[in-house]
């Protein structure tokens, strides 16, 4: 009779969650998976195309160009996220004095407070041909020949996007936590492990990788998977700082599923996008988790 | 004489990580210090003093940026509000049933929600967009709120359902020895235990709805309602094109402003449940 009065009440509990997901999550990417298979201008119900809108998605160059692109970024960005706030992590746990440390870490965290939109727009300024910092710096130093419209130059838009956010300890909005969380795996190393590496003449560099690394390999884990999934994701930055350009020089899968569907109307053929990077994304997080897992099962 | 060394060898150490990470927060604070010196100047102390702080301040920019944004920032607050109550509310409900209850269907009806993770704003967003359209909801904060109701169960759900499950199931049961109903237990015994991370879970959403540019961008074409993050971007280009950095700059720092406020209250409990753990793979 318990268990029978707690079950009922269970369901009145996530009633409120399910309702809210079913119409705002579940139905919306069950429509998307169905109506990619449709030339669908988004006023009537279409005309079934069966993989056509696949088929043109694979011959399209813009698609090619975005491809190349989003890769870049994640290579980028991986890069860039598991470095440098590990490495301002490990700076900050290794110093002695807690109250220099305590100020280290809120300094060092204190971006993340920063709307991603006014971080975008800041570097929007740095960047900027005539008035921009980055300009003004290589002015001033007398490397004015260095001078170029970062984000109107097809060279450098794409590398200029990836790049914002020197020096990358405090990442661009979700990414701003690796540090934090390095930090934490760092600080939850057990003391013993210290000592027993410090017994064995385990010096610093060769204590950073025996040691250290493998014990924060949960930590790595969360960051490289939730760095590459919230770049194949991303395309805020890329739209509000080039819009793609110059030309398609910068664009990226998402920036183009957007520009098909509210520019161009072709409701469909975004949805056709938005299916085929939902089932990368799904293949590529679960290929790194099982990566990781084996590697860090190899370590003794 | 070797621990001497030895104390010495320790302490250029430390003072070359102290070097270091001067140099690291200097580097990520100097966007926000350029900003800020930039905010009070006027377009003559812009172009001669580029790099230093000029006198005297133009706080007028402020009052000119807060014109043309300030009603971004209230539409933000206003919607930031009413879904971060509606998201924790919802979320510690259900967390709170999967922590703690048994049912049938909970394994299948958990893995449902954990499927939502695999999918992206990126796949939603068309549909959704038609669907509000269709049913006359465009062009509406309650669309608008709802929308982040769902985006912001998942997690939300996840961390407090961790933290649920490690309550003392002691405490559970002598609530319910007294008569504690189910909802009674949920109020006045869970609830009270959970402030710090039910704080931390509003903060995540809080930072969430006031970085998101997508959603106002699809469904709002009334500029009187847009958020800070669209009108940020119309507000910047028109006053870049005139070359207004100083109110430009001024409309960054009165963006950033009530978002820093929120979090600084109530950082140092939000950083302590980031690095106690409490997110891990």
């Amino acid at each position: 009779m318990a268990t029978g009065r707690i079950n009922r009440a269970a369901y009145l509990f996530i009633l409120p969650t399910f309702a809210a997901l079913i119409g705002l999550k579940y139905y919306p990417a069950a429509s998307a998976v169905y109506h990619s298979f449709f030339q669908w201008d988004g006023a009537t119900v279409g005309r079934f195309v069966g993989l056509a809108n696949y088929v043109q998605l694979f011959r399209d160059e813009i698609i090619h160009v975005s491809a190349i692109n989003i890769v870049k970024f994640i290579i980028g960005r991986v890069a860039l996220n598991l470095v440098f706030p590990l490495l301002a992590a490990k700076l900050v746990f290794h110093v002695r004095h807690q109250g220099a440390a305590y100020l280290y870490r809120v300094l060092l965290t204190a971006p993340i407070v920063v709307p991603v939109m006014v971080i975008l727009l800041l570097w929007k300024f740095i960047y900027h041909p005539y008035d921009g910092l980055l300009n003004q710096l290589l002015e001033a130093v007398g490397l004015g020949a260095w001078r170029r419209a970062w984000l109107g130059d097809f060279e450098t838009a794409l590398y200029a996007v990836i790049g914002l956010g020197f020096p990358w300890v405090t990442g661009i909005g979700s990414a701003g936590f690796a540090f934090l969380i390095y930090l934490g795996g760092l600080q939850s190393i057990p003391r013993e492990i210290f000592d027993a590496a410090a017994v064995d003449g385990a010096v610093s560099l060769r204590r950073f990788f025996r040691v250290e690394l493998p014990m924060i390999a949960s930590q790595l884990k969360l960051i490289l998977i939730l760095t590459v999934i919230n770049t194949m994701e991303s395309y805020v930055p890329v739209m509000v700082m080039t819009g793609g350009g110059p030309g398609v020089s910068s664009m990226v899968p998402g920036l183009y599923l957007y520009e098909s569907a509210f520019l161009y109307d072709k409701f469909g053929y975004a949805s056709a996008i938005g299916v085929v990077m939902t089932i990368i994304l799904l293949i590529v997080t679960t290929i790194s988790q099982r990566s990781i897992k084996s590697y860090s099962e190899a370590e003794p | 004489m070797r621990s001497l060394t030895l104390a010495n060898r320790w302490d250029a150490g430390q003072i070359a990580l102290h070097v270091l990470l001067i140099l690291l927060v200097v580097l990520s604070l100097y966007p926000m210090f350029f900003t800020l010196i930039t905010s009070v100047k006027d377009i003559h102390q812009f172009y001669h003093s580029y790099f230093s702080i000029t006198y005297p301040f133009h706080w007028g920019n402020y009052g000119e940026a807060w014109d043309a944004i300030g009603g971004y920032v209230i539409n933000t607050l206003v919607v930031a509000a009413a879904a971060v109550v509606i998201i924790v509310a919802f979320a510690a409900l259900s967390a709170y049933a999967f922590a703690r209850f048994s049912f049938f269907g909970k394994e299948v009806l958990f893995m449902a929600l954990l499927a939502l993770i695999m999918i992206p704003d990126m796949i939603t967003l068309v549909p959704t967009f038609l669907l509000l359209r269709d049913l006359g909801l465009l062009d509406s904060l309650v669309s608008l709120v709802a929308v982040y109701v769902s985006s912001g169960q998942v997690v939300s759900i996840f961390i407090l359902r961790q933290f649920f499950a490690s309550i003392p199931t002691e405490l559970v049961d002598a609530a319910r020895i007294d008569g504690a109903s189910e909802t009674q237990v949920l109020t006045r015994v869970v609830l009270p235990l959970s402030k710090s991370i039910l704080l931390t879970v509003a903060i995540m959403n809080v930072l969430m709805i006031w970085n998101d540019y997508i959603w106002p961008l699809v469904t709002l074409s009334n500029s009187r309602l847009w958020t800070i993050s669209l009108g940020l971007v119309g507000f910047s280009e028109r006053f870049a094109g005139m070359a207004a950095w100083g109110p430009l700059f001024a409309g960054y720092v009165i963006a950033s402003i009530p978002l820093i406020a929120f979090i600084s209250i109530s950082m140092r409990s939000f950083i302590s449940d980031l690095t106690s753990g409490a997110l891990k793979a």
